[in-house]
C-alpha cells in the first residue's frame, strides 16, 4: 500500500480519527460544557468538508484504492459535502432539543459522527464487504441513537423493532450478496459488472441474488412493503434523533443504491427496473394516502418519508445518468427539506415536551409569522409547488422516468404528489388560518434560528437558482 | 470418497434438526443448548472443508463464549413462554405457507444450476489456512477490516450508553473515598460539660 | 464598476428597498422606510441617467445579453436579459425620474396614513417591475414585468382595503387586465409557436419568414399570422394601455392614492401597451391590417374618452379621462407607423400628466381629500405655487406652442396626415377634433379649481393652504422639463435618428421622416405652431371654456338641460359599465351559476373532488390499520413481500 491510498481515504481517516476524540473529550467535559463537544464536532465537520474540497474528483474521473475495496469520484465527493452539511444542520438544531430533553450528552456526537463515517464508507464502497460494513456502522449507530433517551418506553420500543428488522433486512441484504459473490466469484463492483456482462441471461442464481439486494436497499429507504418500521421509529425516537436519521442515512443510502445497483449489478438493469417499479407505485400510493390519516405530525412526516422514498426510486429506475442525477439531486434537496421540517418540530418544543401533533401548528402565524413563513416555504417544497426547488426536484425525476419509458409510473407520481399536497397544505391551513391553542411566544437560541431561517430560506433560492444544484449532480455522472 | 460424504449429510443432518429445535422447544434453556449443538455441527462441516481457523474461531467465540452468556441471560430473566406464543398457533399455517413458498423458491433455484460438487473448492492447498486468511486480512481487506473494527468500537459505545447510567437513588460504594477517610470524618470529639455539684 | 453591474443594480435596488421597507418594517421604522426606498430609488436614477448619457451621447454599441439563464425546456431558454438600446434608455430614464419625484412627494401626502411604509414597498417593487419589463430582451421576461407592474397597480389601487369602492375598482382592474392579458398570452404563444424562439432579436429575425404564412383560426377563416400575432399582442397593449373597449378600468383606479395614479396610471405602467408595440416595430411593420386596427381604436379612444372628461366633477376623473384620450393619441401615432413619435409623447405626457396629478394631489390635501371640483374655486390665490405648475401641466397638454406636449401632440396629427392606410381620414378627423376638447376640459378643470369664487365652505378654506416642500418640489421639478423636454429632444429623438437602432419603419412608408422633411428646428416649429390649425382649434376649446365657467356659469346648466341626451350618454360613459355589467358579467354568472350547481357542485364536488377524498380517506384508515405495531407482523409483511419479488422477478421469468 502507498501513502497516496490513504490520502484518497483522507476524509474517512479524519472523521474516524476525529470521532474518537470527540468521545474521549467529552468524558474530560463536564455537563455544564458540553457546548465544548458541539463546537468541537462542528469544527470537524467543518474541517472534513475543507479536506474533501481540497480533494475534490474532476468530472468523470474515478480512482480506487485499497485493492478495489475503496472507490473515490466526483458523485462521492458531492454526496459527503452534503452529508457534512446536512450534519452540521442537525448538530445545530438537535442541540437545542437535547438540552431541553435533557439528553444532552456527548455519545450524541460520537454516534452520529460514527453514523457519518459509514454513510462515507458506504458512499466511498466499491465492494460488496464494504457497502455492507459501512451500512451496518450506520445502522448499528442509528440504533444507539434511536434509544437514547432511555426513560421513554417509546423509545426502547422503537429502538428494538429498529434493531430487529435492520438486522433481518441486513441478513437478507448479505444473503444476496452472498449469492451474487458466489455466481460472479467476486466481491468488487466493477468485476461483478464485468462478470455479469458475459454470463448468460437469465441465471436464476444472479436474480434470486438481486432480488435480495432489493428487498435490503428497499428496506434501508424505507419502501413499500419494507416500510413498516419506519413510522414507528420515526415517532419512538426522540425528535432529535429522528432528525439525524430522517436525514442524514437518506444520502448515505441513495449511495448504497446506486452503487449496488448501477455499478454492481448495472448489465441487469431491466431486471432491477421493474423491481423498483414495483416498489416506486406501492410507495408513492402507499405514503401519500396513509399520510393523510395521521394526526401526528412525525408519523405524517414518517409517511411523507415513504412517498418521497418512491420518487428517489423513481430516478433511479430510469436506469440511465440524468436519472441518477435526478435521484441524487431529489435526494440531497429531500435531506435538506426533511431537516428543516423536524427542526419545525424542536422549534415548538417546549420544556423538552415534543410539539409532535399537527394542533401544535395552530395559529404559528400569530405566535411567529417569521417561522410561520419558513414552515410554509418548507411544506411547499415537500409538496413539490412551483418555484419552491421541491417542484424541480420531482420535475426531474418524472423527467427522468418518463424518457426511460416509465409513463404510466410518470402519471401515477404526478396524481399521488397531487393527494400529497393535500396534508402539507394542511399545515400550512393551521398555521394561518386556525387559532392558536398556545400562545407562548416562539423562542430558540440565535444559531438555531438562523441555520433554521437559512434552511427555510434556501427552498426558495433553490428553486429559483435550481440550475447550479442540478448541474452539479449532473456532473457526478458524466 | 463417499465418508466425507457420510460425515458431511450427518452434520448437515444434525444441524438442521438442532436448529428447527432451536425454534420449537418449550423450553428457553433447551433453545439455547440446541444453538450451542447448532453452531457445533457448522464448525464440523467447516473443518472438512479444511477451514480450520473458521471452526476453531466459531467454537471459542460462539460456543464458548456468545452462548454462555446468552445462557445466563436466559436463565436469569423469567420469560413467560404461553404469553410469547400466544400468537403461535394462529399465524403457523400462515407462516408454514410462507415458510414452505421460501424452500420451494431455494429449491426451484438450487434444481435450476444443478448439484455439481465442482462447487466444493478446496481452499487452501498451499501452507495454513490461518496464515493465508491472516496475510490477506490485513493486505487485501485491510481497508474493511479497519471498518469492522469501528463496528465493533460503536458496538461497545452504545452498548455502554445503554447501560450505564447513574441513578441518584441508587447507593453504591467508593472505594477510593473509602480509603482516604480520616479520622475527623468518622469520630466527632464532643467536649461535656461535667454536671454541676450544685444543680 | 463595469457597465453590466451597473445595468443590475438599476432593477435591482428598488427591489431591496422594497424588500427593506416591506419585510423590516418594525426595525426600520416610517423614516427609515422612505429614506431607503427613496435612496434606492433615486440611485436608481442616477445610473439611469447615466446609462442613458453613454447611450444617446457616447457611440454605443446596442447590449443584448443573458444575465442568468433559468431553465431550459425543450430547447426552449426561459432566462432574464437585457437588451439596452436608446428606447430602453429613454424609458429607464422616465420611469426612474417620475418614481424618483413621486416617491419625494409621497412623503407629504400619505403622511399620516398608517400604511405609510407598505406603500413605499409597493412603489418601490412597482419600479423594479417597470424596470424588469422596458429592459427585457425576451418575451418572458416581458411578460414577467407585464404582470408584476399589473400585480403592484392591483395592491396599490386596493390599497385603502376597507374602502369598498377601492376593492371594487381594483378587483375591475384585475379583471379587464385579464382580458388583456390573454391577448397577450396568446400572442406570445403564437410568437413561440411560430418562430421558435422568445428572444427578441431571433424573433425579428425570424419575422420576415413568417410574414407570408397564414393559419386557420376558428371556422376555416385564413388570417395571416402575423396580422393574428400582432393583434393579439395589441390586445394585451389595450388592456394595460386602456384603449376602447378596455379602458373602464382606469377611472375607477382613482380610488387609488393620487401618488400612484401619477405614478402607474398616468406616467409609466400604462404606457407599458405603447411601449410594447414600439418595442416590437419590426413585426407590427410587416402587417398593416394591426396598424390599421390600432389606428381606428387608438382615435376612438383618443376622442370619445376626451369627450366624457368633460362632464367630469371629480378632479382626478378629469385627469384620468385626459389620460386616455393621450393615450388614444399615442396609439394613433403607433399605428400611423409612428413609433418615435408615440414614444415622444409617452416621455412628454409622463412628466406633464404625473406633474397634472400631483398637482391635484396637492389640491387634494389642501381640501382634506374632497375630490369634487363643484367645491372648489379661487384655490389659486391660497396655494400659488400649484396653481402655477398646474397651469404649465394644463398648457403643455393642450398642445400650446413651445410647451413639451405641443410638440408630440403636432407632429403626431402631422404624422397621422402623412399616411394612406385604412381608418386613416377617420383617425385625422379624431385628432383634430380631440384638440377642441382637450383644450376645454383642461381649462374647464384650472377655472372650477383655481379661479372663480370659492365655492368651499367657510373652515374649509380656513385651513386650506399651500403644501409643503415634499409636495411642491416634484411639482417644480416636473414643471421644468413639461415645459422644456420638448423644445429640447425633438430634433434629436424624431429626426436625428436617435432612436433608430430599436425601431424599425419601412421606409417606403415612414411618415415620421416626411414630417421632417418640413422641420427646421425647433423654434420655427413652434412659431409656425401659432398659426396652424391646430393651434387655433385648441384656443376655440380654451375661448368656449373660458367664456362658460368663468364669465357664464348658467351657460353650463343651459347646454346640459337642452342637449340632456348627449350629457346622459357622455355622463354614463357611453354605457360601457352597464354593457359589461349586464351582458359579459351577467350573462357569464348566470353561466356560471348554471355550472356551478351542475357541474361543479354535483359532478366535480360531489363526485370527483369529494368522493375521491372519501375514498382517500376510507383507504387510509384502513391501511392505517394494518400499522399494528407488531413486530412479527412488520418481520412478517417484508418476508411475504420478498417472496412475492422472488416469485415475480425469478420463478416467472426463469
Amino acid at each position: 500500500m502507498i501513502v497516496s491510498e490513504l490520502q484518497l481515504a483522507l476524509p474517512e481517516i479524519f472523521i474516524a480519527a476525529m470521532a474518537c476524540v470527540v468521545l474521549i473529550a467529552d468524558l474530560f467535559v463536564s455537563d455544564e460544557r458540553r457546548g465544548l463537544t458541539h463546537s468541537l464536532a462542528l469544527l470537524v465537520l467543518a474541517f472534513a468538508g475543507i479536506i474533501t474540497l481540497r480533494l475534490m474528483m474532476p468530472v468523470g474521473e474515478t480512482v480506487t484504492a485499497f485493492s478495489e475495496t475503496f472507490v473515490r469520484d466526483r458523485f462521492g465527493d458531492i454526496l459527503k459535502l452534503f452529508a457534512y452539511l446536512v450534519l452540521i444542520g442537525v448538530f445545530v438544531y438537535a442541540k437545542h432539543f437535547l438540552r431541553m430533553a435533557g439528553l444532552y450528552k456527548g455519545e450524541f456526537y460520537s454516534l452520529s459522527l460514527f453514523a457519518l463515517l459509514g454513510v462515507m464508507i458506504m458512499i466511498s464502497a466499491s465492494s460488496l464487504l464494504t457497502v455492507y460494513l459501512g451500512l451496518e456502522l450506520l445502522a448499528l449507530s442509528s440504533y444507539a441513537l434511536v434509544a437514547l433517551n432511555r426513560d421513554s418506553a417509546r423509545g426502547a420500543e422503537a429502538a428494538m423493532k429498529y434493531f430487529i428488522l435492520g438486522s433481518l433486512a441486513s441478513g437478507i441484504l448479505l444473503f444476496g450478496m452472498s449469492l451474487i459473490y458466489g455466481a460472479t466469484g467476486s466481491l468488487a463492483l466493477s468485476e461483478i459488472a464485468g462478470a455479469l456482462g458475459q454470463a448468460a441471461s437469465g441465471d436464476a442464481l444472479l436474480a434470486f441474488g438481486l432480488v435480495f439486494l432489493v428487498v435490503g436497499i428497499a428496506f434501508k429507504l424505507g419502501a413499500v412493503p419494507f416500510h413498516m418500521w419506519l413510522p414507528d421509529v420515526y415517532h419512538g425516537a426522540p425528535v432529535a434523533v429522528t432528525l439525524l436519521i430522517a436525514s442524514l442515512p437518506k444520502i448515505g443510502y441513495l449511495a448504497l443504491a446506486i452503487r449496488l445497483l448501477a455499478d454492481g449489478m448495472g448489465p441487469m438493469h431491466e431486471d432491477w427496473q421493474a423491481m423498483l417499479a414495483v416498489l416506486a407505485a406501492l410507495s408513492l400510493v402507499l405514503g401519500n394516502v396513509v399520510a393523510i390519516a395521521q394526526s401526528n405530525i412525525k408519523r405524517m412526516l414518517a409517511y411523507s418519508t415513504i412517498s418521497h422514498v418512491g420518487f428517489i426510486l423513481l430516478g433511479l429506475l430510469a436506469a440511465s445518468p440524468a436519472g441518477y442525477a435526478a435521484a441524487t439531486f431529489y435526494t440531497l434537496v429531500y435531506a435538506l427539506m426533511s431537516a428543516g421540517a423536524f427542526a419545525m418540530i424542536i422549534l415548538l418544543s417546549a420544556n423538552g415536551i415534543e410539539a409532535e401533533n399537527l394542533d401544535d401548528f395552530k395559529g404559528l402565524n400569530a405566535r411567529s409569522p417569521w417561522f410561520a413563513l419558513m414552515m410554509l416555504m418548507l411544506m411547499f417544497s415537500l409538496a413539490g409547488i412551483p418555484v419552491f426547488v421541491g417542484f424541480f426536484a420531482k420535475w426531474q425525476v418524472i423527467a427522468a422516468a418518463i424518457d426511460a419509458g416509465f409513463t404510466g409510473l410518470a402519471i401515477l407520481a404526478v396524481v399521488t404528489a397531487v393527494i400529497g399536497a393535500f396534508y402539507y397544505l394542511r399545515v400550512v391551513k393551521l398555521m394561518y388560518f386556525d387559532e392558536p391553542e398556545n400562545t407562548t411566544p416562539v423562542t430558540a437560541p440565535f444559531d438555531f434560528q438562523t441555520v433554521l431561517s437559512i434552511n427555510g430560506l434556501a427552498m426558495l433560492g433553490l428553486g429559483l437558482f435550481s440550475g447550479g444544484l442540478i448541474s452539479l449532480c449532473i456532473s457526478a455522472f458524466s | 470418497m463417499p465418508i466425507i460424504e457420510i460425515i458431511f449429510y450427518l452434520f448437515g443432518g444434525v444441524l438442521t434438526l438442532s436448529a428447527l429445535s432451536v425454534i420449537t422447544s418449550r423450553n428457553p434453556v433447551y433453545s439455547v443448548l440446541f444453538l450451542v449443538l447448532c453452531f457445533f455441527s457448522a464448525a464440523c462441516i467447516w473443518l472438512l472443508l479444511e477451514a480450520e481457523f473458521l471452526a476453531i474461531t466459531l467454537v471459542l467465540v460462539y460456543v464458548g463464549a456468545v452462548m454462555v452468556l446468552f445462557l445466563f441471560v436466559v436463565m436469569m430473566l423469567d420469560i413467560n413462554l404461553t404469553k410469547l406464543k400466544a400468537g403461535f398457533a394462529r399465524y403457523l399455517p400462515v407462516g408454514i405457507l410462507v415458510a414452505l413458498a421460501m424452500a420451494a423458491q431455494l429449491f426451484i433455484l438450487v434444481w435450476s444450476r444443478g448439484l455439481d460438487s465442482q462447487v466444493l473448492v478446496h481452499a487452501a492447498d498451499e501452507g495454513s489456512n490461518t496464515r493465508l486468511l491472516g496475510e490477506v486480512l490485513f493486505t487485501e481487506y485491510l481497508y474493511p477490516f479497519e471498518i469492522a473494527g469501528f463496528i465493533l468500537l460503536v458496538a461497545i459505545v452504545a452498548a455502554i450508553m445503554l447501560t450505564h447510567r447513574r441513578r441518584p437513588q441508587t447507593k453504591y460504594q467508593d472505594p477510593s473515598q473509602q480509603v482516604r477517610i480520616r479520622r475527623e470524618d468518622r469520630v466527632r470529639l464532643v467536649r461535656v460539660e461535667s454536671e454541676g455539684e450544685d444543680s | 464598476m463595469d457597465i453590466k453591474t451597473i445595468l443590475l443594480l438599476i432593477p435591482l435596488l428598488p427591489l431591496i428597498g422594497s424588500a427593506i421597507a416591506g419585510l423590516l418594517r418594525h426595525p426600520i421604522g416610517r423614516s427609515g422606510a422612505h429614506t431607503v426606498t427613496i435612496l434606492a430609488v433615486a440611485s436608481s436614477f442616477g445610473l439611469s441617467a447615466w446609462v442613458a448619457w453613454q447611450v444617446f451621447m457616447t457611440d454605443w454599441e446596442v447590449l443584448n445579453y443573458t444575465v442568468y439563464k433559468w431553465a431550459v425546456v425543450d430547447g426552449i431558454e426561459l432566462e432574464v436579459g437585457f437588451l439596452i438600446d436608446s428606447l430602453t434608455a429613454l424609458m429607464m430614464v422616465v420611469v426612474t425620474f417620475v418614481s424618483f419625484m413621486v416617491h419625494v412627494y409621497t412623503i407629504g401626502y400619505m403622511k399620516d396614513d398608517p400604511g405609510y411604509q407598505r406603500f413605499f414597498a409597493y412603489i418601490n417593487l412597482f419600479t423594479f417591475a417597470m424596470l424588469m419589463l422596458v429592459m427585457a430582451n425576451n418575451f418572458l421576461q416581458l411578460f414577467f414585468g407585464w404582470e408584476a407592474v399589473g400585480l403592484v397597480s392591483y395592491l396599490l389601487i386596493g390599497f385603502w382595503f376597507k374602502k369598498e369602492s377601492a376593492v371594487r375598482a381594483n378587483l375591475k382592474a384585475f379583471l379587464v387586465n385579464r382580458g388583456g392579458d390573454f391577448g397577450l398570452l396568446l400572442g406570445v404563444a403564437a410568437v413561440l409557436m411560430y418562430m421558435g424562439s422568445l428572444d427578441y432579436a431571433e424573433v425579428f429575425a425570424a419575422a420576415p419568414t413568417v410574414a407570408g404564412q397564414t393559419m386557420t383560426v376558428f371556422g376555416g377563416v385564413e388570417w395571416s399570422v402575423m396580422t393574428f400575432i400582432c393583434i393579439c399582442l395589441f390586445i394585451g397593449a389595450m388592456g394595460k394601455s386602456a384603449q376602447v373597449p378596455l379602458h373602464v378600468w382606469l377611472p375607477d383606479s382613482m380610488e387609488g392614492p393620487t401618488p400612484i395614479s401619477a405614478l402607474i396610471h398616468a406616467a409609466t405602467m400604462v404606457t407599458a401597451g405603447i411601449f410594447m408595440v414600439a418595442r416590437l416595430s419590426p413585426m407590427y411593420e410587416l402587417s398593416t391590417t394591426a396598424l390599421s386596427f390600432i389606428l381606428i381604436i387608438g382615435a376612438i379612444t383618443a376622442l370619445f374618452m376626451g369627450l366624457i372628461g368633460i362632464v367630469q366633477n371629480d378632479i382626478k376623473r378629469v385627469v384620468a379621462y385626459s389620460t386616455l384620450s393621450q393615450l388614444g393619441y399615442m396609439t394613433v401615432a403607433l399605428g400611423a407607423s409612428a413609433y418615435s413619435v408615440a414614444i415622444f409623447h409617452l416621455m412628454t405626457h409622463a412628466f406633464f400628466k404625473a406633474l397634472l396629478f400631483l398637482a391635484a394631489g396637492s389640491v387634494i390635501i389642501a381640501m382634506h381629500h374632497k375630490q369634487d371640483m363643484r367645491e372648489m374655486g379661487g384655490l389659486g390665490r391660497i396655494m400659488p405655487i400649484t396653481a402655477v405648475t398646474a397651469w404649465v401641466g394644463s398648457l403643455a397638454l393642450i398642445g400650446f406652442p413651445f410647451f413639451s406636449g405641443f410638440f408630440s401632440k403636432d407632429i403626431i396629427i402631422e404624422s397621422v396626415k402623412q399616411i394612406d392606410r385604412t381608418g386613416a381620414s377617420f383617425a385625422v378627423f379624431a385628432v383634430y377634433a380631440g384638440v377642441v376638447v382637450t383644450a376645454l376640459y383642461t381649462f374647464r378643470m384650472l377655472y372650477l379649481t383655481f379661479h372663480g369664487k370659492p365655492r368651499a365652505d367657510e373652515e374649509m378654506l380656513s385651513h386650506a393652504h399651500e403644501s409643503p416642500w415634499v409636495v411642491t418640489l416634484p411639482l417644480v421639478l416636473l414643471a421644468i422639463p413639461s415645459l422644456l423636454v420638448g423644445y429640447f429632444t425633438v430634433e434629436p429623438l424624431l429626426f436625428g435618428g436617435a432612436l433608430s437602432d430599436a425601431i424599425y419603419i419601412d421606409p417606403a412608408n415612414d411618415p415620421v421622416a416626411a414630417v421632417g422633411s418640413h422641420f427646421h428646428g425647433p423654434a420655427a416649429f413652434a412659431l409656425h405652431g401659432f398659426v396652424t390649425p391646430v393651434f387655433w382649434l385648441a384656443m376655440l376649446g380654451v375661448g368656449l371654456s373660458t367664456w362658460i365657467y368663468l364669465f357664464q356659469p348658467s351657460v353650463a346648466e343651459n347646454v346640459k338641460r337642452r342637449f340632456h341626451w348627449l350629457w346622459t350618454v357622455l355622463d354614463r360613459k357611453y354605457g360601457f359599465d352597464e354593457f359589461y355589467q349586464n351582458i359579459v358579467t351577467g350573462g357569464g354568472l348566470k353561466l356560471a351559476g348554471f355550472l356551478s350547481r351542475r357541474g361543479d357542485r354535483m359532478i366535480i364536488d360531489g363526485w370527483i373532488v369529494h368522493g375521491s377524498a372519501r375514498l382517500v380517506g376510507a383507504v387510509a384508515a384502513r391501511v392505517r390499520g394494518v400499522q399494528t405495531g407488531f413486530l412479527y407482523h412488520y418481520a412478517f409483511a417484508m418476508i411475504i413481500g420478498l417472496v412475492a419479488l422472488v416469485f415475480a422477478f425469478v420463478l416467472l421469468k426463469g
